[in-house]
């Protein structure tokens, strides 16, 4: 049986990655088009030749940073929550927040934000970005951490509380570990979901605070652009690097 | 009240410490020359925020609270008039706009402003077929798009207003028609279209126009022509039945902190030499008169982007819409999408 | 612990929302915007058979995704839990083509699914088809789309579920006989279950409410309710109607979340 995962897992990962391969072969395409004309690197010295694009991308990553931080420290603290004592609605808040639809959750956002306007004088900014996305974050990481912690024994921390341990201290040293895989897959969740949103994002991003993918579908929507596919060429291979350096040092 | 009061020092003083000044102009994706912003950085000693949208409506949401932080947009001519009921747009002082008058005869009196109180006409265009020459014989109106011959190799604008006008007209009727029966029998045209129809797309068809992939689109007159450049096999033509018009406007917003500052822009495009290399950059027609004078012949006489008299007699310019209307008209487009 | 989650959630989706309610009861004004008077006439106008068929539609959608998610997704969970070492490495690759723009995947995929596109390319050089198949803009590129944007939001919970699944469990099932495949799914199946109804709630909502992958995907041609919502939204700029629609469909699902979780016993949240 394993033989058979693993063949099936190659076939899947080929699935998820030709695209990306795809797009990282025609971003060194010299022609503009889905003809190949020969090997050219003008592509990515357009993208970071292009100052917007270069703010945007750091605008990007700070406001994905910034949103798993807060996003899965709250989110991680409310599914423990929730798993020592049921809360009926907390439960109908995070359920709320996660059927309501992209474009409903952005508008309405920017309803609100319009409204608290007229009595606080600040505009739209990074700072309501990163307030939007922490939202729709934070269901999932809740739901992932606490699928998580429905697998774990509660016997574990009642040991530890018995050996001596406050409660806090049971959660930081026991649970808390024994969390990890479940925080680290809640907090890849966040990162992926915030630096990709575009829908939320566009709707309540101010002057300053224009994002990767609000750039890059402004320049997808005039045509395939190649610069966009150089772009995230980039992005793939600076993050795989980062994934693949992360885990050097996690094993060492 | 004090909250208030520190933090408006505080964002006095932030203010204070962030150097030459800076202006928020928000505008349509391609629709500078690369070196329109800069130079104007360079000249006027301060930074400017140039961002671009996809959609009037997307940049009116964002306004719609009157503290976006936005000096300068382009809404086009049909949402000149709302956003002028909602109070959205500072009035136009032409006493710091002193190049208003190289603006084409046409543009000096529009018929959303005929005062140019509120806005300023930057670029124009019109809605016409884009085609690949291999289809013999070429169309020559809207009903040529209703043809068996073009089955799954056809698009149209992925937008109400101009799949709904192209109806109206094949049908001989206004593009901004408010008539139910004249709207319904539009929508009917168009849910007869659908079988044949591929898509409805909007810029990104240009490239399937040059792969072949599609053999005549309903596009806007500037992207027709980006299409042309890149593959001698395209052409375009304007419908004979008639067509529909827009222009899109430089406006100030009430909001805006830097008035004066944002008139100085508005001005600065309005320079010939400025005008005239976004004109040639983006492929669209200006409304400066004096602009196009500067364009090279073959940009200056392009009957695809400057139609001569007597296509452009044909055309319609859109405008602002009543409630009801627009309520029947969307709800004909949700019935012809899903259908 | 849960006091900052809760303040949270009051300010930034209670209250948003509350606005989206008061939206829904009012008229939209002469040029878009709101206007007075209240009115229940936004939530009678979805009674109409032309939106409830979208509705359906919609949930047909979304249901097959989530299935084929499930379906493609499982293995690859199962796998990834037993891999040892590299689990994470491998889990991140997962992820890795989720952190560029879903945009440019998705474009990706139109540009391999055009008819000049790769795969058609490909079929007609190996003599397989004479035409080119009209692969894009229809149904199936929609759901081929949202299978490919969802997958990770199954596979990760089901991951994490699987990953702490008692290994002891498993060896005892095979010591009292059970062949491989009813060792899945009479003991793996039912103890991950958590995972996998989060991973379906977790497919399924969003794919209800997707709008950019029906736009790019479909052609236009497909309306979704998120595609109708967002029209209400910008080119029809009818807030109050799309308020009610979006509150109507958020009804529909907390109701059917209801009848599930009355039904299913299993609370995931």
């Amino acid at each position: 049986m394993s033989r058979l995962l693993a063949v099936y897992a190659t076939a899947i990962y080929a699935f998820l990655h030709l695209p990306l391969l795809i797009l990282a072969i025609f971003s060194f395409n010299a022609s503009r088009f889905t003809v190949w004309e020969g090997f050219s690197l003008r592509w990515y010295r357009a993208a970071l030749e292009n100052s917007q694009l270069v703010e945007a991308c750091r605008n990007s990553l700070v406001i994905a940073a910034a949103a798993t931080l807060v996003s899965t420290c709250l989110g991680t603290l409310c599914a423990y929550g929730l798993w020592k004592r049921r809360s009926a609605p907390i439960t109908a808040g995070l359920y709320v927040s996660l059927v309501t639809p992209e474009v409903v959750m952005g508008i309405s956002l920017l309803a609100f934000y319009q409204w608290l306007f007229r009595y606080l004088d600040v505009r739209l900014g990074l700072h309501t970005v990163v307030a939007a996305h922490v939202t729709f974050c934070l269901a999932y990481v809740v739901l992932v951490v606490l699928a998580r912690l429905r697998t774990l024994e509660p016997a574990l921390e009642e040991a530890a509380m018995d050996l001596g341990a406050t409660e806090w201290q049971a959660f930081r040293r026991v649970t808390l570990p024994l969390l990890g895989p479940g925080v680290a897959a809640g907090a890849m969740l966040c990162f992926a979901l915030s630096f990709d949103d575009y829908v939320i994002t566009s709707l309540v991003a101010g002057v300053d605070s224009e994002t990767l993918p609000m750039v890059i579908y402004a320049m997808a929507r005039r045509g395939v652009s190649p610069v966009v596919n150089a772009v995230s060429t980039i992005i793939v291979f600076g993050l795989g690097i980062l994934v693949l350096v992360a885990e050097r040092l996690r094993q060492s | 009240m004090r909250r208030r009061d520190f933090t408006v020092a505080l964002a006095g003083l932030a203010a204070c410490r962030t150097g030459p000044p800076r202006l928020n102009v928000f505008n349509w994706s391609d629709y500078v020359a690369p070196e329109t912003i800069p130079a104007f950085e360079a000249e006027f000693g301060v930074r400017v925020r140039y961002a671009t949208y996809e959609s009037g409506e997307e940049m009116l949401a964002k306004v719609l609270s009157g503290n976006s932080g936005w000096d300068v947009v382009f809404p086009s001519n049909s949402l000149v008039e709302p956003m002028r009921e909602q109070g959205l747009l500072a009035p136009l002082r032409h006493a710091w706009l002193a190049n208003l008058d190289n603006l084409d005869e046409e543009f000096r009196r529009p018929s959303w402003d005929p005062n140019l109180d509120w806005c300023v006409p930057y670029m124009w265009g019109g809605t016409g077929i884009a085609y690949r020459r291999e289809v013999t014989p070429p169309p020559t109106g809207w009903a040529s798009l209703w043809e068996e011959r073009l089955r799954g190799r056809l698009t149209m604008l992925d937008d109400p207003a101009e799949v709904l006008g192209a109806c109206l007209k094949k049908l001989g009727w206004s593009v901004n028609s408010v008539d139910p029966v004249e709207l319904r029998r539009a929508g009917q045209e168009a849910r007869a279209q659908k079988a044949l129809l591929r898509a409805y797309v909007n810029a990104e068809v240009r490239d399937q126009l040059v792969a072949g992939d599609v053999l005549a689109a309903q596009l806007w007159a500037t992207t027709s022509l980006q299409a042309i450049e890149e593959s001698a096999a395209l052409a375009f033509v304007w419908p004979e039945e008639g067509f529909a018009l827009y222009a899109d406007n430089a406006a100030i917003l009430r909001e805006s902190e830097r008035v004066e500052l944002a008139h100085r822009f508005v001005d600065y495009l309005l320079r010939p030499e400025v005008a005239a290399a976004a004109a040639k950059a983006t492929k669209t027609a200006t409304t400066n008169a004096k602009a196009r004078a500067l364009l090279p012949e073959s940009f200056r006489w392009n009957a695809t982007l400057y139609p001569p008299p007597e296509v452009l007699r044909r055309g319609e310019w859109f405008a602002a819409l009543p409630a009801a209307a627009q309520r029947l008209r969307d709800r004909i487009w949700t019935e012809i999408r899903s259908a | 612990m849960l006091a900052p989650a809760a303040v949270w959630m009051a300010v930034f989706v209670a209250a948003p929302l509350g606005v989206v309610a008061a939206y829904s009861f009012l008229t939209r004004g002469p040029y878009g915007g709101l206007s007075e008077p209240w009115t229940l006439e936004n939530y009678v106008r979805l009674a109409d058979p032309l939106y409830l068929r979208i509705v359906a539609r919609s949930f047909r959608i979304a249901a097959v995704t989530t299935a084929l998610c499930l379906l493609l997704g499982f293995p690859l969970a199962l796998f990834l839990a037993r891999s040892g070492r590299r689990k994470h490495l491998l889990l991140a690759l997962v992820i890795l083509p989720f952190w560029t723009s879903y945009l440019v995947r998705t474009y990706a995929w139109m540009f391999l699914l055009r008819d000049t596109g790769l795969v058609n390319t490909l079929l007609v050089e190996a003599g397989l088809i004479e035409q080119p198949l009209p692969l894009l803009y229809n149904e199936g590129a929609v759901i081929l789309g949202l299978v490919y944007g969802h997958l990770p939001f199954m596979v990760l919970p089901l991951f994490a579920a699987l990953e702490r699944l008692d290994r002891s469990l498993i060896e005892a099932a095979a010591d009292l006989g059970a062949r491989p495949l009813q060792t899945l799914f009479r003991v793996v199946l039912p103890l991950a279950r958590p995972g996998l109804v989060a991973g379906a709630l977790l497919v399924f909502i969003p794919c209800l409410g997707a709008y950019l992958t029906p736009d790019l995907l479909g052609g236009g041609k497909t309306v979704m309710v998120g595609n109708l919502i967002q029209n209400q939204f910008t080119a029809a700029r009818d807030w109050p109607f799309g308020a009610a629609v979006s509150l109507a469909l958020m009804a529909l699902v907390m109701l059917g979340l209801a009848v599930f979780l009355r039904r299913g016993g299993e609370r995931f949240l």
